[in-house]
This record gives C-alpha cells, sequence and structure tokens, in this order.
C-alpha cells in the first residue's frame, strides 16, 4: 500500500475538438470554476477534427486566471524539444507559473508521419523521449552563459539558445504503460500520467508500474516520491453504476478515489468527457470530500 | 492607415511584449507581428496576445529553415500550419491572414507610406514612446482605391499575389473578381477533391467578358491558368495556388433550340442535375457522367462516360456545336460544317483549345429508367470483379452497370453498384439486374423507376461554401480492353494492399464503340471498361498502377492526376496528339490554355505561317 503524500489533484480532459470551436476552451473555464485544479488537452494535431492542442493550451492560459494547463499528453515525435521548452517556459512565465508539461514519446505513427514528423520504433521512441527531456530541462536552464549544444542520437542542438527561464520549475509528467517507459518515468520524469483504461490488470497494473517506478527511481538515486502518480478516467458517468471505473453516483467517485488516493499513491484525478455538468460536480461535490476523506486517513496514519 | 508594430522576442522577454501589444491595442494600431526566438516563442506570445486584447490582430515571422527531425528546434511545418488555423478558429479575425505581406520600415510617415498599399508597414517598437510615436501614423488615410474599382482594405490588398496585375482586370470583371483577401475567396478556391487558393478568380458572365477574362490572362502567362465550369472536376485543375481561374459558372443557361430535332443549347456552368431537371418535361436526358454535381463545360469537352453511354453514346456524341472563345479572344463557333477540325478538337481534348460559351446537344428520348443502387460484400474480391468485367460487359445496350469499392474490412470488401437500365419495364429492369446479385452476398438493394433526373438527383447541391475539397487528389485513370481473369487477378492484389480508398470500374462499349475513333478527339472507342483507382499515396499508388500497365490501353483525363508527360500519349494515342498538336500550333499557338493535359503546340518550321497550316488527317 502506497501513498507517496502529495497534494491532491483534480483535472479534467476536455477534447481538442475543432468544432465548435471554442468548446475546449469554454470547458477550460468552466474547470477553472468548477475549483478543478487542472484542465489537459490530449495532442493528435494530425486528427482532422482537432486544434492544435499547443496553440489551445496557450489560449486557454490566456482565458483563465488560476488553473494548471497540460498537454495531455504532448506527442513529443511532432514538438521537437528545444521549441517544446521554449513554448512552455513562455506560457508558464505569462500564466505565472500554471504551465506543466505532459509528454509522450509517440502514438498514431501513421498521423505523425502525415503531418511530416519522424516515425521511430518504440524502443527509439523511449530514447529520443530521454534525449529531449534532457534537452527540455537544459533549454530551461537559462542562467548557464554557454550556449546549448547537445549531439545526441536522435536530436541535435548547435549552439542554441537557452531559455527563457520559467515562472516556476515545470514539472514533467511521462505518459507511460510498458516496462521502459515505466522506467524512464522512474528514472526522469517527475509525474506518471497514464489513463486507467489502457493499463493492463486495471488496479493490479497500478501496484505493478507503481513498484518499477518505484525502483528505477531509487536505481537513479531519486525517492519514489519525487515522481508524482496521475490517473486519467476516460470512461466516466454520474448515472447508475456502468462500465467505467467512474460510472456511478458521487458516493462511488469518493470512495474509489480515495481508496486510489490512499492505496495506489495516486494523487491527480483528471476526468475525461466533454460534459460541463459532470465537471462542475466534480469540483464542487467529489473532490472536497476525497480531499477531506484522505487529510483524514493521512491525519490518523502520521499519529 | 493599416500599420503593424513588430515585437521582437530576440530583444525582449514575453511579459514585456504582451504589454507593448496592448499598448498599441490601445492605440488603436491593427496589428503586431512577433519574430525573434531567443527570450521568447513568439507563437505562444501572439496567440496569448489575442486572449488578452480586444482587437488588434497578431502574425509571427515565416520560419524559413527546413524542417529537420534532427533538430531540436526546428518546427515541423504541417504543425505550424495547424496551430495557424487553430487560432484563426479560436480567435476569429484576430490573426493575420497567412497570405499577408508585410514590410518592417523605419517609424518614418514617408518609409511607411511608401510601403502601404501592397503591404501592411510594420514598425519595430521597443518601448511605449515608440508606440504613442507612430500611433498618429495609424490614424492617417490610407491611399485611395483606384477609381471605379471595389474598395479594399489594406489588410485585403496586403494578401494580393505578386505577379498579377490586379489594378488592370478589366472594368467588366472588376465587380465580380474574387482575389484572396475578399470574403467570399474560400468559397471559390478549391474545387471537389482539390484545395487551392488562387490569385484571383474572374467570372465572365458573356461571351465579350469570356474574352475580357482571355485577354487579361494572355497578359499573365507566367502564373497558372485554371478553366472552371462548375468545379467538379477529380484532376483538380480548375484551381490553382496562386494564378488565375476562369469561371464560367454563371453562364448556366439552358434553352430548347428546335422541339422537333430535341436540339438544346447550354451553358457550361450548368450542373448535369439541372440540366437532367429541364429536359425532364420533354421526356429528353443527355447522358452525363454518374453524379449531378459536374458541370457541363468540363465533362462536354473531354467526353462524359456514364450511366446511359452504353445506350446512347458518350455525352460528347450528342454534341451538335459548340461556341467557344480562342486564346485570342475570338468567339468561334464549331460544328460538322463550320470549323469541323475544331469541332474534333473540342470533344475531347477541348480544355486545350478555348473556353466553352455554350454547347448545342441533341438530346436523347428517355423515358422512366430503373435505377438501382446495390450493395454487396465479397469475400473473394478477384471473383467478383472478372464476374462483373463478364455481366457488364455483354449486358444488353440498354444496361449500364458501375462497379465501386475501396479497402478490405474486416476481411471482407463493400461493393457498390451503380446500375441504369433504359427502359420503363421493371420486370425487365428486375431481369437485367438480377445476375449481378452473384457478385457477393447483397445487403442493400435500391431499385427505383424514375426519369433520369432522379438519377442526377443524387449530387447535393452545392451551397455558398463553395466546393470544400482540400489537399492534392491522388487518382489514375486507364482504359481496359479486356476484363480479363489477369486484370482481375492483379486488380485484386492492387486492392488488397489497401493503398487504394476508391476503385470504380465504369462499363463502356455499346453505344460508345459504334462512333469511329477518328471521330473525335476521344479516340478510345473500344475499350470494355473505364478503370479509376484513388489513394492518399502518390509515389505508392503510382508503383502499383504502373504494375497493371499491360492490361491497359490509355487513360481518361479526367480522372487523372499523374502529371508525368508520358501520360500525354496515354490519353491521346500518336496519330490523334499529332493532329491535335498541329492544331494547337493554329488556335493556341503560344499556348495559354496549358494547365489541363497540356498538348504542346507543334513546331513551326521557319517562314510558315501558323495560319496556313493544313489540316491533312480526317
Amino acid at each position: 500500500m502506497n501513498d507517496y503524500g502529495h497534494d491532491l489533484l483534480f483535472g479534467s480532459f476536455p477534447s481538442p475538438v475543432r468544432r465548435p470551436a471554442r468548446q475546449a476552451v469554454d470547458l477550460a473555464v468552466a474547470s477553472e470554476r468548477a475549483g478543478l485544479d487542472l484542465v489537459t488537452f490530449q495532442d493528435h494535431p494530425y486528427h482532422p477534427g482537432f486544434h492544435d492542442t499547443s496553440t489551445l493550451l496557450a489560449y486557454a492560459a490566456a482565458k483563465t486566471r488560476r488553473i494548471a494547463l497540460s498537454g495531455n499528453v504532448t506527442s513529443l515525435p511532432l514538438r521537437p524539444p528545444l521549441g517544446l521548452a521554449r513554448a512552455a517556459a513562455t506560457v508558464d512565465r505569462l500564466s505565472q507559473g500554471r504551465f506543466r508539461l505532459g509528454v509522450g514519446a509517440g502514438a498514431s505513427w501513421d498521423g505523425v508521419e502525415a503531418m511530416g514528423g519522424r516515425r521511430l520504433g518504440a524502443g527509439q521512441s523511449i530514447s529520443a523521449l530521454r534525449e529531449a527531456i534532457g534537452i527540455i530541462r537544459d533549454g530551461w536552464d537559462a542562467d548557464r552563459p554557454e550556449p546549448l549544444r547537445h549531439e545526441g542520437r536522435f536530436y541535435r542542438v548547435v549552439d542554441g539558445d537557452r531559455g527563457p527561464r520559467p515562472y516556476h520549475p515545470i514539472p514533467i509528467w511521462v505518459g507511460a504503460y510498458k516496462p521502459r517507459m515505466l522506467d524512464l518515468t522512474g528514472a526522469v520524469a517527475d509525474g506518471w500520467l497514464p489513463s486507467l483504461e489502457y493499463i493492463e490488470d486495471g488496479l493490479r497494473g497500478i501496484t505493478d508500474g507503481n513498484a518499477r517506478i518505484d525502483e528505477a527511481a531509487v536505481r537513479a538515486g531519486r525517492e519514489p516520491s519525487s515522481v508524482r502518480r496521475m490517473m486519467n478516467f476516460m470512461r466516466t458517468g454520474l448515472g447508475p453504476a456502468g462500465q467505467g471505473f467512474l460510472d456511478g453516483p458521487p458516493e462511488m467517485w469518493i470512495d474509489r478515489l480515495t481508496a486510489l488516493a490512499l492505496d495506489h499513491g495516486i494523487s491527480a484525478f483528471i476526468i475525461g468527457g466533454d460534459d460541463p455538468g459532470l465537471i462542475i460536480r466534480f469540483g464542487a461535490e467529489i473532490a472536497p470530500a476525497v480531499r477531506e476523506n484522505v487529510a483524514q486517513a493521512r491525519g490518523v496514519r502520521q499519529h | 492607415m493599416e500599420i503593424g508594430v513588430q515585437l521582437d522576442a530576440d530583444r525582449t522577454g514575453a511579459e514585456e511584449l504582451v504589454a507593448l501589444a496592448r499598448t498599441a491595442d490601445d492605440h488603436g494600431i491593427g496589428i503586431a507581428v512577433v519574430t525573434g526566438r531567443r527570450h521568447a516563442d513568439a507563437w505562444a506570445v501572439a496567440t496569448w496576445i489575442t486572449g488578452v486584447t480586444e482587437r488588434i490582430r497578431v502574425g509571427v515571422a515565416p520560419r524559413s529553415e527546413p524542417s529537420d527531425p534532427f533538430d531540436a528546434d526546428s518546427a515541423v511545418p504541417a504543425v505550424a500550419e495547424k496551430a495557424t488555423a487553430t487560432l484563426a478558429a479560436l480567435a476569429p479575425d484576430r490573426t493575420l491572414p497567412p497570405g499577408a505581406r508585410w514590410t518592417l520600415v523605419d517609424a518614418d510617415v514617408e518609409a511607411v507610406r511608401a510601403a502601404s498599399g501592397s503591404s501592411i508597414p510594420v514598425v519595430p517598437v521597443h518601448d511605449a514612446e515608440d508606440i504613442a510615436r507612430i500611433a498618429p501614423l495609424a490614424a492617417a488615410p490610407g491611399p485611395a482605391a483606384p477609381a471605379g474599382r471595389r474598395r479594399r482594405s489594406a489588410l485585403v490588398l496586403a494578401q494580393r499575389v505578386p505577379g498579377i496585375d490586379y489594378d488592370a482586370v478589366p472594368a467588366s470583371l472588376a465587380d465580380r473578381a474574387v482575389e484572396p483577401g475578399d470574403p467570399e475567396h474560400a468559397s471559390v478556391a478549391s474545387t471537389y477533391l482539390r484545395g487551392g487558393a488562387p490569385g484571383l478568380v474572374l467570372r465572365p458572365g458573356t461571351v465579350s467578358e469570356v474574352a475580357d477574362a482571355i485577354a487579361f490572362a494572355r497578359d499573365h502567362p507566367h502564373v497558372p491558368l485554371g478553366i472552371r465550369s462548375a468545379g467538379h472536376g477529380i484532376s483538380g485543375r480548375s484551381t490553382n495556388r496562386g494564378g488565375l481561374v476562369i469561371s464560367v459558372g454563371s453562364l448556366d443557361g439552358l434553352e430548347v433550340l428546335d422541339e422537333d430535332r430535341r436540339l438544346v443549347r447550354v451553358g457550361p456552368g450548368r450542373t448535369w442535375k439541372r440540366v437532367a431537371e429541364s429536359l425532364d418535361p420533354y421526356g429528353w436526358a443527355l447522358g452525363s457522367g454518374d453524379y449531378g454535381g459536374v458541370g457541363v463545360g468540363g465533362l462536354a469537352t473531354a467526353g462524359g462516360i456514364g450511366l446511359l453511354s452504353r445506350k446512347h453514346g458518350l455525352t460528347i456524341d450528342r454534341l451538335r456545336a459548340v461556341e467557344l472563345v480562342l486564346a485570342d479572344g475570338t468567339p468561334v463557333r464549331a460544328s460538322d460544317t463550320e470549323n469541323p477540325d475544331l469541332f474534333w478538337a473540342v470533344r475531347g481534348a477541348g480544355a486545350n483549345f478555348g473556353i466553352a460559351t455554350a454547347f448545342e446537344f441533341e438530346t436523347s428520348v428517355v423515358g422512366q429508367v430503373g435505377w438501382a443502387q446495390l450493395t454487396l460484400v465479397s469475400t473473394d474480391i478477384e471473383q467478383s470483379l472478372h464476374r462483373y468485367g463478364q455481366l457488364a460487359g455483354e449486358a444488353p445496350r440498354d444496361t449500364t452497370v458501375f462497379f465501386v469499392t475501396g479497402r478490405q474490412r474486416d476481411g471482407v470488401w463493400i461493393v457498390s453498384l451503380y446500375a441504369v437500365v433504359d427502359d420503363p419495364d421493371p420486370d425487365v429492369v428486375v431481369d437485367r439486374l438480377t445476375p449481378f446479385l452473384d457478385l457477393g452476398r447483397p445487403v442493400r438493394r435500391q431499385a427505383v423507376l424514375t426519369p433520369y433526373s432522379g438519377v442526377m438527383g443524387n449530387a447535393a447541391d452545392i451551397g455558398p461554401e463553395g466546393q470544400r475539397g482540400f489537399g492534392q487528389p491522388v487518382s489514375r485513370s486507364a482504359f481496359v480492353p479486356e476484363l480479363t481473369r489477369g486484370f482481375a487477378r492483379d486488380a485484386a492484389e492492387l486492392l488488397s494492399t489497401g493503398l487504394v480508398y476508391f476503385f470504380e470500374l465504369r462499363a463502356m462499349g455499346g453505344a460508345i464503340s459504334d462512333v469511329s475513333p477518328d471521330e473525335t478527339a476521344f479516340s478510345h472507342r473500344s475499350p470494355r471498361f473505364q478503370a479509376t483507382a484513388m489513394s492518399s499515396s502518390d509515389d505508392l499508388l503510382t508503383a502499383e498502377w504502373d504494375r497493371l500497365r499491360p492490361h491497359f490501353d490509355g487513360l481518361y483525363l479526367s480522372f487523372e492526376t499523374d502529371r508525368r508527360p508520358e501520360r500525354l500519349t496515354d490519353a491521346f494515342p500518336p496519330d490523334v496528339l499529332e493532329r491535335l498538336r498541329r492544331l494547337k500550333a493554329r488556335y493556341d499557338p503560344d499556348n495559354l490554355f496549358r494547365d489541363n493535359f497540356n498538348i504542346p503546340p507543334a513546331p513551326i518550321a521557319a517562314g510558315t505561317d501558323a495560319a496556313s497550316l493544313t489540316e491533312d488527317a480526317a
């Protein structure tokens, strides 16, 4: 039973649909009004029905005041790392520290390639992500006087410009499922950001994933708690109990999320769906109750 | 006067750039262009500005370096394009249109005036004082529009394409001409399957206006020239990027000339759907293709292989006379007795010879026809193709059946058959079509008795938003003399690659073959079928299609997007091409009409007068 002790985050995952054009922005604003901590968008620019997520994130950040924003997760093969670092730092500065960098090694390779991105094999894409994370952090390290240089297997930087420095240390969250990605997450990432529906074996898979990340973190000389454990829930509903993990009355959500936090170390809960009503109730009813349960249980454990 | 400010991220950080944009917005300056990247990401800053200001439009400097996946600081161009489209959608009228040109100038009245007109003058600013200093320029009146011309904003003028002399557009066409920045440009930019961005669309409504448009095109030999009737053309040659389009869509009349001889006169811009509706009350029809949204002009100058062809011939076989405006602006009439060589050429290669302004057809008597759309599931596409070939090729003339399939799904192929039986007797219709149900497991059988207008009525009307094609269509065409076992095998193999999302066979023969090959420039009279394949990958389809060539004899130019020069000899066999080249030298010696299966004019021997070239074929 793990609890890494992170403060809890509650977030939403609106679809970045192109029509209606402002639906995703409106849902970001609704998420903020509902008291959520985080709004995230998937990144599939080759999908004709979707916006460019990078632009959507910057625009939604300009239209909100308090909520944090992240790609969930950003497709690295279409977003070369130094440019990605610069855009993230720029939005982080303008939003006064509200940007988070959710990133993945790449998926939907046909779409990536059709858009002019580089197709990599699974192993290669993980190595490329590892290189990229190094470049991104180097780019944010704006105070170092020497220009940025990198000569790797997948990326090259010749006398690159560092900066700007982000407003705050932007956490890097990685979408990971398979062992090598979990190892990378434990070794270098600040957060693990999978979707429950894609984890094999469900809750059991979370336990295994956590263990793998913990081991990798320790091997890298890090505390396991330096990696926040997060979770997306795509099938959600507040009706009578359905198929999804969060598909039932609020009490069911509260019980299950409390257990996920205390027993599986999950400290960020991000719900899919484009229903503003669901977002409001998640923020107003469910999140406070889960926070209270978890605070209470942690208090008892400490004594 | 429309002016912009340059916000330079190489000098200034994100927060300050946004503050400058707010100040510029407050001062009524209309445009902010964010450049550089040392201290901020220009696109993120531009996006943020639209979110926190009310009026100012934003743009960024285009990146010039090529995309390189190893360069950690490069950008993927298609992603950057998508980003532009996204911000334009999130913040309508707040972005600089992608085609708008701007010029960096000093904050000097004369420099700003000199730059305005064809581009937006953009002045570098580093602090609020810089902005206050140039703000009066924004309030000053801009250059006046030329007398008698539609007023266009500086932003529209900045989107004009270099190389097109917009101020020289003939007065007769100026009112209805469409430029890239005009609100209606999107509705005339694209065709059915091809995205475009023409630099100027001219829309003549009379024969003399067509001549005016041609004169304008003659003065612009360096830009592409598309000729459009209704914009359906699969090969997409009726649009382009940065060139001219002459659209004769408003020449769309239909008039009965002689009821006894069933002679009608039709404008090139009328769609076949509307032609069919107009002929209905007379009990007549004109065979067209298989889709009512196609325009008369494109089809009646290329061929017209349709659902009535086996009974009534190609569309061009019903043509009795055509009127067109030649490259030198001369209006001419061509028929069996007037300019017969031109009449021959227009029927198959018309796009090379002029812009047709009217067609006179002898319609066919067509009553109720059987019109069927059958859907079958095939587990053995090779067998289905072969069997279709036997049935459709040997069917009586009253029966024309087209075969359509695409990618395999869940191990099976969905085959759609589109069939017309020109017979009002339902028993005959059922009799003719029943054998085709063998091609697979029928899952949908829909057959009705209808006038031909019911067949053409399948097309959706084109709304005010116009044609909405995007990208470049990839299509191949071939005539298939006989649908052999070998063809069925190789076509099945092609389909199994998954490369082809649309594959069609059109049955020919019948009345098409009654006409002698030298009667019209369309000379493919003997093939039994026309095959079309569409894919998303040009290179891959080219390789696969080339493997099928032994089964082919020529191609139908309307369905072909391969622009390699050897395709010309597929469209026109050597003797036909030779004759066309001599006629091209006579009617369009400077090769004005060059953008659709261009026939190079025959070289003219020294001392020979082009007009004296004699026509000895035929």
